[in-house]
C-alpha cells in the first residue's frame, strides 16, 4: 500500500487543527472540525484497502475472493454517524450562543469573565 | 440456575432501557416519577456491579455478545465477537459510578421540573456509557462508549441554555471532539498493526517490540484519554465545563467522568500494551511527570480561584494528577491505591459540588467573596464543606488519605511526594478559606483570588435543604469509611488483573503499614495554616507591602491569563501536548 493516504490523513488533521486554532467564526470552526474528522475517514479506509480486491460482498462471488476489509468500513460508518451528531449539537449550540450574546467569534466568547 | 455471565449485558441494558422507557412515557408520567425511577435504576446498578466485582474477583465473568465466542470463528487467531469482561476493578469502578449517579439523582430531586425527564434520560445514557466503557474488551466498542459518554456530557453541560454554560459547552465539545478523532485514528493505526480489535489478541500481537506503529497508536489513544482525564496541558476545558454545568452534573463530571479517563488509560495499558516494552517504559517513567506537573499546577490555580465550582474543578485537576501517578506505577499495590483514590476522590468531590449547588440554589452565587458571611444560617452545609476540605487535604482518616499513601509508597519518587503534599494542601486550604469566608464570615483581604473569573448564576431554589444535604452527607460518610475495608479486596483484584495480563509488574515496595505517624498531619496542617494566613491577611498599605502583594499575585496572574477561556488557545495547547508525548517516545 502506498504512503500517500497516510500523508493525506496527517495533512488533513494538521490543516483542520490549524483552522480551529485560527478561527474567527464558530460555524467556520465546526467546518474545520469536520476537516479533522475526514482525516480519520481517509486513514481508516487506507488501513483496510487492498489492491485488486473487490467490495466485501460475497453474494455473487465465491467466499475467499480478495476483498477490502469490511471492519474498517463499519468503523467509518459509525464514525460518520457520531460526527453528524456532534456537528448537529455544536451548530445548535452556536445558534443559541448567537441568540444570547450576539456573537459567534470564538476569540470573543469566554465562559467566565475575569473579574477586572 | 442460569449462567451468571449471561447477566452481564444487564449492566448497560438496564440504564439504556430505562432511559428509552422514560423518554417514551415522559408525557404521561406523574411529576417526580422520573426522579424516582432514575434513582432506583442507579441504585440497582450499583448493587449489581458490586456483586459483579465480588463474583469476578478470582475469575472474571465474560460475556460474548450474540454468542460470537472465540470458538465460533473456528480459528484461534480470529475473534469476531465483542466481549464484556467484569473483572473486579472494572466492576468496582462501575459500582462507584452508579452510586454517584444515585446520589446525584437524589440531589437533583425536582431540580428539572419543566422538561419532560430529559435530564434523567441523558444522565442514564451517561451512566450506561461509563459502565460500558469500563467493561468492554473491544477497542472500537470502547470508542463507541467513549463517544456516547462525551455526547451525553456535552448535552448536559449546555442544558441550562445560559450564555456561560453554552460557551463552556462549546469549549468542552471542541476540545473533546478533537480528542476522540485522535482516538479513532489511534484505533485505526493499531488495527493496521495488529489486524484485530480484541484486547487479548492485540496484546499478543504487540508482545515484545510493538514498533513505531504501535507507539504512534498509543500516543493518539493516550492523548484522547488524557484529555478526558484533564491532565496538563490537556486540562483547559475542564474548568470551564465544570464551572458552568448544572451542579448535579458537575458532581458526575468531577466524581466519575474525569477519573474514567484515567481508568480507561489503565485498562488500555494493561489490556493491549502489557508486553510492549516501549509503551510500558513510557508509562512507567514518563507519565508520572505529567501527573506531577498536573498536581502542582492544578493546586496552584485552585488556590487563586474565588468561584467555588471553578475552585473545585481545579482541585479535580490536581487530584487527577495523583490518580495518573497511580496508573503509572504498574504494581498491584499502586493500582489498588489508584482505584481507592478514584473512589475516595469521587465521593468527596461529589459531596463538595453538592455544597456548591446548595449555595447556588440559596444565594444565586457561589463566589466566596460575594457570599462573605451569608452562609451562617446554613451551618450544616458549612460543616460538611469543612469536613470535605479537610479530607481533600489528606486528613489521616478515610479512603483518600490511605490511597495517597499507598500510591506514594508504590512509586517512591520524592518529587511525587512533594507534589502530592503541595497540591492537597493548596486545594484543601483554598476550600477551607472559602468555607471560613462563606459560613463563618471570616474575611481577610483577598489575595490572588480577587482577580479570578466569576459569575452569578441561578439554580432552582425551592428544594428543601435536608434533601440536598442528605446525599452529600452520605457520600462524605462513605469517604470516611476505614480504608482497610476495601483495600485488601482491591489489592487482590489489581494483582489478579496484572497477572492475567501476563505483565511482569515492576518490583514493588509493598504496601506501607497502616500506622498513624506525626507526618500524617503535615498536609492537613499546611492546609489549615494556608487558610488561616489568607483569612487573617491585612490589606497591603505600605509601599513595601503593596510591592510584596503584587509580586505574590504575579505568578497567579500568569495562570489566569493561560486559562483564558478561548477555545482556540486550548486546542493550541493540546496540539503542543500531543507533540510533547510523541517527542518523548521519539527521543527514548
Amino acid at each position: 500500500m502506498s504512503v500517500l493516504p497516510w500523508c493525506v490523513a496527517a495533512w488533513l488533521f494538521a490543516v483542520g487543527i490549524y483552522g480551529v486554532v485560527t478561527s474567527r467564526h464558530y460555524v467556520h470552526l465546526v467546518g474545520c472540525l469536520s476537516v479533522c474528522q475526514s482525516a480519520t475517514y481517509v486513514l481508516l479506509l487506507a488501513v483496510g484497502f487492498h489492491w485488486n480486491a473487490g467490495p466485501p460482498i460475497f453474494y455473487d462471488h465465491p467466499p475467499g475472493t480478495p476483498a477490502v476489509d469490511p471492519v474498517v468500513q463499519a468503523l467509518v460508518l459509525t464514525d460518520i454517524v457520531i460526527g453528524a451528531t456532534v456537528t448537529a449539537l455544536l451548530l445548535a449550540i452556536v445558534v443559541q450562543v448567537q441568540k444570547l450574546s450576539g456573537s459567534v467569534d470564538p476569540q470573543r466568547l469566554r465562559p467566565l469573565r475575569p473579574n477586572a | 440456575m442460569t449462567d451468571p455471565a449471561s447477566l452481564l449485558p444487564l449492566a448497560v441494558l438496564l440504564p439504556l432501557g430505562a432511559a428509552a422507557a422514560l423518554l417514551m412515557l415522559s408525557h404521561w408520567l406523574p411529576p417526580r416519577s422520573a426522579d424516582l425511577a432514575a434513582t432506583i435504576v442507579s441504585l440497582l446498578l450499583a448493587l449489581f456491579c458490586g456483586w459483579l466485582a465480588w463474583r469476578g474477583l478470582n475469575q472474571p465473568l465474560i460475556h460474548w455478545f450474540a454468542g460470537w465466542t472465540p470458538a465460533s470463528a473456528g480459528r484461534p487467531d480470529v475473534r469476531l465477537g465483542i466481549s464484556f469482561v467484569a473483572d473486579a476493578p472494572s466492576a468496582a469502578v462501575s459500582a462507584l459510578y452508579a452510586l454517584l449517579f444515585a446520589a446525584s439523582f437524589v440531589f437533583s430531586w425536582g431540580y428539572f421540573d419543566k422538561v419532560h425527564a430529559h435530564f434523567q434520560v441523558l444522565m442514564l445514557l451517561f451512566l450506561a456509557a461509563m459502565i460500558g466503557f469500563c467493561m468492554t474488551r473491544d477497542l472500537f466498542n470502547l470508542f463507541v462508549w467513549f463517544e456516547l459518554m462525551s455526547i451525553a456530557a456535552f448535552a448536559l453541560t449546555a442544558y441550562p441554555l445560559r450564555e456561560s454554560s453554552l460557551e463552556g459547552a462549546l469549549n468542552f465539545i471542541v476540545t473533546n471532539t478533537i480528542a476522540s478523532f485522535s482516538m479513532l485514528m489511534g484505533i485505526g493505526i493499531l488495527y493496521a498493526r495488529t489486524g484485530t480489535l480484541d484486547f487479548a489478541l492485540m496484546a499478543q500481537a504487540l508482545a515484545g517490540h510493538g514498533g513505531a506503529l504501535a507507539a504512534g497508536g498509543f500516543c493518539l489513544l493516550a492523548f484522547a484519554l488524557l484529555t478526558k482525564a484533564a491532565i496538563v496541558p490537556f486540562h483547559f476545558w475542564l474548568s470551564d465545563a465544570h464551572a458552568v454545568a448544572p451542579s448535579p452534573v458537575s458532581v458526575i463530571f468531577s466524581g466519575a467522568m474525569v477519573s474514567a479517563g484515567c481508568f480507561g488509560l489503565f485498562k488500555i495499558v494493561i489490556g493491549i500494551f502489557p508486553l510492549d516494552r516501549a509503551v510500558i517504559a513510557f508509562v512507567h517513567d514518563g507519565l508520572p511527570w505529567f501527573g506531577i506537573v498536573t498536581a502542582i499546577l492544578g493546586g496552584l490555580t485552585a488556590w487563586a480561584q474565588r468561584h467555588l465550582k471553578r475552585l473545585l474543578a481545579f482541585s479535580t485537576i490536581a487530584h487527577l494528577g495523583i490518580v495518573l501517578v497511580g496508573v503509572a506505577t504498574l504494581t498491584p499495590e499502586g493500582e489498588a491505591g489508584m482505584l481507592l483514590y478514584i473512589g475516595g476522590h469521587g465521593l468527596i468531590k461529589g459531596a463538595l459540588f453538592m455544597i456548591a449547588g446548595i449555595l447556588l440554589a440559596r444565594f444565586n452565587s457561589c463566589d466566596e467573596i460575594a457570599l462573605y458571611g451569608r452562609g451562617r444560617a446554613l451551618w450544616p452545609a458549612g460543616l460538611a464543606m469543612g469536613v470535605g476540605a479537610l479530607l481533600l487535604a489528606n486528613a489521616p482518616v478515610g479512603l483518600l488519605y490511605r490511597a495517597g499513601d499507598v500510591i506514594d509508597n508504590a512509586l517512591g519518587w520524592r518529587a511525587e511526594s512533594i507534589a502530592a503534599v503541595l497540591s492537597s494542601a493548596l486545594t484543601g486550604g483554598a476550600l477551607l478559606r472559602a468555607a471560613a469566608r462563606i459560613f463563618l464570615g471570616c474575611s481577610g483581604a483577598p489575595g490572588p483570588e480577587r482577580s479570578a473569573p466569576t459569575e452569578r448564576e441561578r439554580e432552582k431554589s425551592d428544594r428543601p435543604l435536608w434533601l440536598m444535604l442528605l446525599p452529600c452527607c452520605l457520600l462524605l460518610v462513605l469517604a470516611l469509611l476505614p480504608a482497610n475495608l476495601l483495600e485488601p479486596f482491591l489489592r487482590r483484584a489489581a494483582r489478579n488483573l496484572l497477572t492475567a495480563s501476563n505483565m511482569h509488574p515492576a518490583v514493588m515496595n509493598g504496601a506501607p503499614p497502616d500506622a498513624l505517624t506525626p507526618s500524617a498531619f503535615l498536609t492537613p496542617g499546611l492546609a489549615v495554616a494556608l487558610a488561616l494566613l489568607s483569612i487573617l491577611r491585612l490589606r497591603p498599605v505600605g509601599r513595601f507591602a503593596r510591592f510584596a502583594a503584587r509580586l505574590e499575585t504575579l505568578p497567579f496572574r500568569v495562570l489566569h491569563i493561560l486559562h483564558s477561556g478561548l477555545v482556540t488557545d486550548y486546542v493550541m495547547w493540546m496540539a503542543l501536548g500531543l507533540s510533547a508525548i510523541a517527542m518523548v517516545f521519539y527521543l527514548r
